[in-house]
């Protein structure tokens, strides 16, 4: 795959383009991590997209142009934000025990409808210093030395960095442990003395964090809030976090390897665009690229499972 | 000195009465036998003194306190640790993970592995040596499950460990490695409830036990003053109607052959399986527990696509790769697990009965389904196999289970049957009821001269009801023995290759 893209784009080794396309690629990697971690957690979020949307309006609407220090104030306000709406979530989903795919749907239009009262139409302010979150070079007077760093390690993979971490410390925490457990089997795991709601909900904040982090880039990137940004995301990092192996069932599945997910399924997209393949059956193509990835990803899971299963009877 | 005192339980679910007026005493370091027939209300109250269900009304005193649990939880931060009947495993953790699962110690901000793992290979080494603790669940046999789950509850070191049938699959071997280490604990101070339909088994390890009929308690026998009386017990169980073994004229079957298998392989769980089952006769599959006996089954029942083989019917040629040739060709199977592979446990005792009906097309069967005539003929399953049930509305997960395994087999009735295979239907069934499985199905076959293929891993059951009978051992047929060599002591010897050059691992 990445050989076909190397050769449709021809500068596709080039510093630039490799810095350009993980750029693109990012706000969906983080938010098919967000994904997997609330499908882990045997749920499911509908509602990615629309909080990306609302936590973008958030945060245009404290920040005031040319005064840096509001940029402070809007991440907090926004993390803020960001941990009401994972916990609205987490209340629907893990202690009222209303189907996911319900509440998430239910909050989407919440969250849309909040996003839409603070910007009606695209726009906002942003304070200069958060075009970090997007490319050191575009901020005046950033010293030569940090533009350079930018251009080898771009901001945006400093957030990806960032989401990486985060999964890394709660998954070797009970909390971590606990999102398979609840999944895989909510009963046994109630049974065993977890507090499933509270795990299930804390899958849920994790989520949003990761979404507020994907807020920032797109912030950076275009200085502005849009309410209706974040839409065609969700279902796309559901997709993304099972061609990388998540099972919507809950329980089974690695973060990381939905990050792989979400990158297969970018590079997908760039083959298409780069193919001339006439637009309108570009997204056709890439639905039945998404159906093909995900049937052999599944093949593939099954197979190893025969696999492990038949030594299981040999030993 | 008492531990634990349960005074007048009451509970209901939904129609049906749980328990009526349950009482229970545990004293420290002994171990309590919990007996009653499949419903009695065994579980249910174990259910209670954990949290999991709420009663309706009476009183827990638990070291001296009034207690109600609200969940789980809180009975086991008291020290009250259970062992579940449906397995309360995480399939997709490891081992080790599931053994600390809700007990995590810390280290720092992280968890510490490094003690998981080592508690949990000290409890595993007791009970089950030999298994590796960085195995998968869902990789496991479920014997070795049942261990884990045991292991599970003894690593919260618990006052009072509640014991829920915890060797209904497990193999002799085990359940003796277990008694000993359920021993040791007793020892240790630690009360211990059980329960089990293996007589046996509470006459062997229990210091006393209390006998539940219905949702009450009947009896409370201390086996160190009234002295192990096992015909009494049972009297006590089933309400003084005395259990007759099953008279059987083993001579009856005829020569005519119903269902022949030639070289049945699949992978390498079962290796060239051959066999010719006889009109009207009842062919047993015995061995040791996980030698491919589920298996072979499941492949008769056409569950496995890729089985190869020779397999005839009344002389005609069939390939057995879907269950729906199975059942077209009236080979029908009652599985083993019920909750899994019998039954629709959110549907109704009517649905369950009647869907084998709509699976079979269009032959025979009108394209609107005539449902009175089909409640009727439910009533009529229900009335002949005396399913416990309010109404046949009732979702079936809310039966006992040994109501729910005779759904399974009723769902069957309305056929007209060639082969029945029964993997292992007597699985956590009560004496009483049981005895009316058997009983019954001995009736269809000399009745409508069916013929049956049982698995049990019970051997009693086998050496009472099989004309003949197959012992399996990894995979293949090692012996088969007829009429008056169906003897324990045949069978034993046979599982165990006693005789054998093979040498057989410990653990196995």
């Amino acid at each position: 795959m990445f050989i076909a893209i190397a050769i449709l784009q021809k500068n596709f080794f080039a510093m630039k383009s490799i810095v350009r396309n993980f750029n693109a690629f990012i706000p969906l990697i983080l938010l098919t991590m967000g994904q997997a971690i609330v499908i882990l957690s045997g749920g499911l979020d509908l509602s990615a997209g629309t909080a990306l949307s609302l936590f973008t309006c958030v945060l245009t609407m404290v920040m005031k142009k040319g005064v840096p220090v509001t940029g402070f104030y809007a991440l907090l306000i926004t993390l803020g934000v960001a941990f009401i709406v994972g916990i609205i979530n987490g209340i629907g989903i893990g202690y009222l025990r209303i189907p996911p795919v319900i509440v998430t749907f239910a909050t989407s239009y919440m969250w849309l409808g909040a996003a839409l009262f603070i910007r009606p139409t695209p726009g906002g302010e942003s304070v200069d210093w958060f075009k970090a979150f997007y490319n050191f070079g575009s901020i005046t007077g950033v010293s030569p030395a940090l533009e350079a760093f930018g251009k080898v390690i771009p901001p945006s993979l400093i957030l990806l960095i960032i989401g990486c971490i985060l999964w890394f410390i709660v998954s070797k925490t009970r909390t971590g442990r606990y999102i398979y457990a609840v999944g895989s089997n909510n009963e046994s795991a109630y049974v065993s003395g977890i507090n499933t709601a509270k795990v299930q909900m804390q899958a849920c904040i994790l989520n949003s964090l990761f979404i507020f982090l994907a807020a920032l880039f797109f912030v950076g990137q275009n200085q502005s809030g849009d309410a209706r940004l974040g839409d065609p995301l969700t279902l796309r990092a559901v997709a993304a976090a099972v061609v990388g192996g998540i099972a919507l069932t809950g329980g089974k599945g690695n973060v990381y390897l939905a990050l792989i997910g979400a990158l297969i399924l970018s590079f997908v997209n760039k083959i298409i665009f780069f193919a001339d393949i006439p637009y309108a059956f570009q997204t056709l193509v890439s639905g039945v690229i998404i159906i093909v990835a995900i049937a052999s990803s599944q093949a593939y899971s099954l197979y190893s499972q025969r696999a492990s299963l038949k030594e299981s009877k040999l030993s | 000195m008492k531990i634990l005192e349960a005074k007048g339980i009451k509970k209901r679910f939904g129609g049906v009465i749980a328990l009526s007026d349950a009482n229970l005493v545990c004293q420290k370091g002994r171990i309590t036998g919990l007996l009653g027939a499949n419903g009695s209300g065994k579980s249910t109250m174990s259910k209670i003194i954990t949290g999991v269900y709420n009663s309706d009304a009476g009183e827990i005193i638990y070291n001296g306190n009034s207690v109600k649990y609200k969940n789980p939880i809180e009975a086991k931060n008291d020290g009250i640790a259970m062992v579940f009947q449906n397995l309360s495993l995480v399939a997709d953790l490891t081992v080790w993970q599931n053994i600390v699962l809700g007990g995590e110690k810390k280290k720092k901000l992280f968890l510490d592995n490094t003690i998981a793992k080592d508690t949990a290979k000290e409890i595993t080494d007791q009970l089950l040596p030999g298994l590796d603790t960085r195995k998968m669940v869902y990789q496991l046999h479920p014997g070795e499950m049942q261990i884990v789950e045991i292991a599970k509850a003894i690593s919260t070191n618990p006052k009072l460990l509640i014991l829920d049938e915890p060797t209904a699959a497990l193999e002799q071997a085990q359940v003796k490695s277990l008694f000993k280490y359920m021993k040791k604990l007793a020892e240790q101070g630690v009360a211990i409830i059980f329960t089990s339909h293996r007589l046996w088994e509470v006459m062997e390890i229990c210091d006393d036990v209390t006998i539940f009929r219905n949702g009450a308690n009947v009896a409370f026998m201390d086996f160190d003053k009234d002295g192990r009386d096992a015909d009494k017990i049972v009297g006590f169980i089933t309400g003084g109607v005395q259990t007759a073994a099953v008279e059987r004229d083993r001579n009856s079957k005829s020569n005519e052959s119903v269902f022949k298998v030639t070289n049945l392989n699949y992978e390498n769980i079962l290796k060239d399986i051959s066999f010719d089952l006889k009109k009207g006769e009842i062919l047993g599959v015995g061995g040791l527990a996980g030698q491919g006996q589920h298996e072979l089954m499941l492949a008769l029942a056409g569950n496995y696509s890729n089985v190869t083989g020779d397999v005839e019917i009344k002389g005609e040629p069939i390939k057995l790769t879907k269950p729906s040739t199975a059942i077209r060709n009236s080979i029908l199977l009652v599985p083993g697990d019920r909750q899994l592979e019998g039954l629709f446990l959110k549907h109704s005792v009517y649905s369950n009965v009647i869907f084998p009906k709509l699976g079979l097309g269009r032959k025979g069967q009108p394209f609107i389904t005539p449902q009175r005539k089909y409640r009727k003929e439910c009533e009529e399953v229900v009335d002949v196999l005396s399913i416990k049930t309010h109404t046949i509305d009732m979702p079936v997960q809310t039966l006992s289970g040994g109501n729910q395994q005779k759904v399974v087999v009723g769902k069957w009735l309305p056929f007209d049957i060639n082969v029945l295979l029964l993997a292992d239907p007597a699985k956590g069934v009560d004496v009483g009821a049981k005895r009316d499985l058997y009983e019954y199905i001995v009736k269809q076959v000399k009745e409508k001269n069916m013929s049956v293929i049982l698995y049990a891993s019970d051997t009693e059951e086998l050496i009472e009801y099989c004309d003949r009978l197959m012992i399996m051992y990894e995979g293949k047929i090692v012996a088969t023995l007829e009429d008056d060599d169906i003897t324990e002591d045949k069978i034993v010897a046979a599982s165990l290759r006693v005789g054998e050059e093979e040498h057989l691992e410990a653990g196995r």
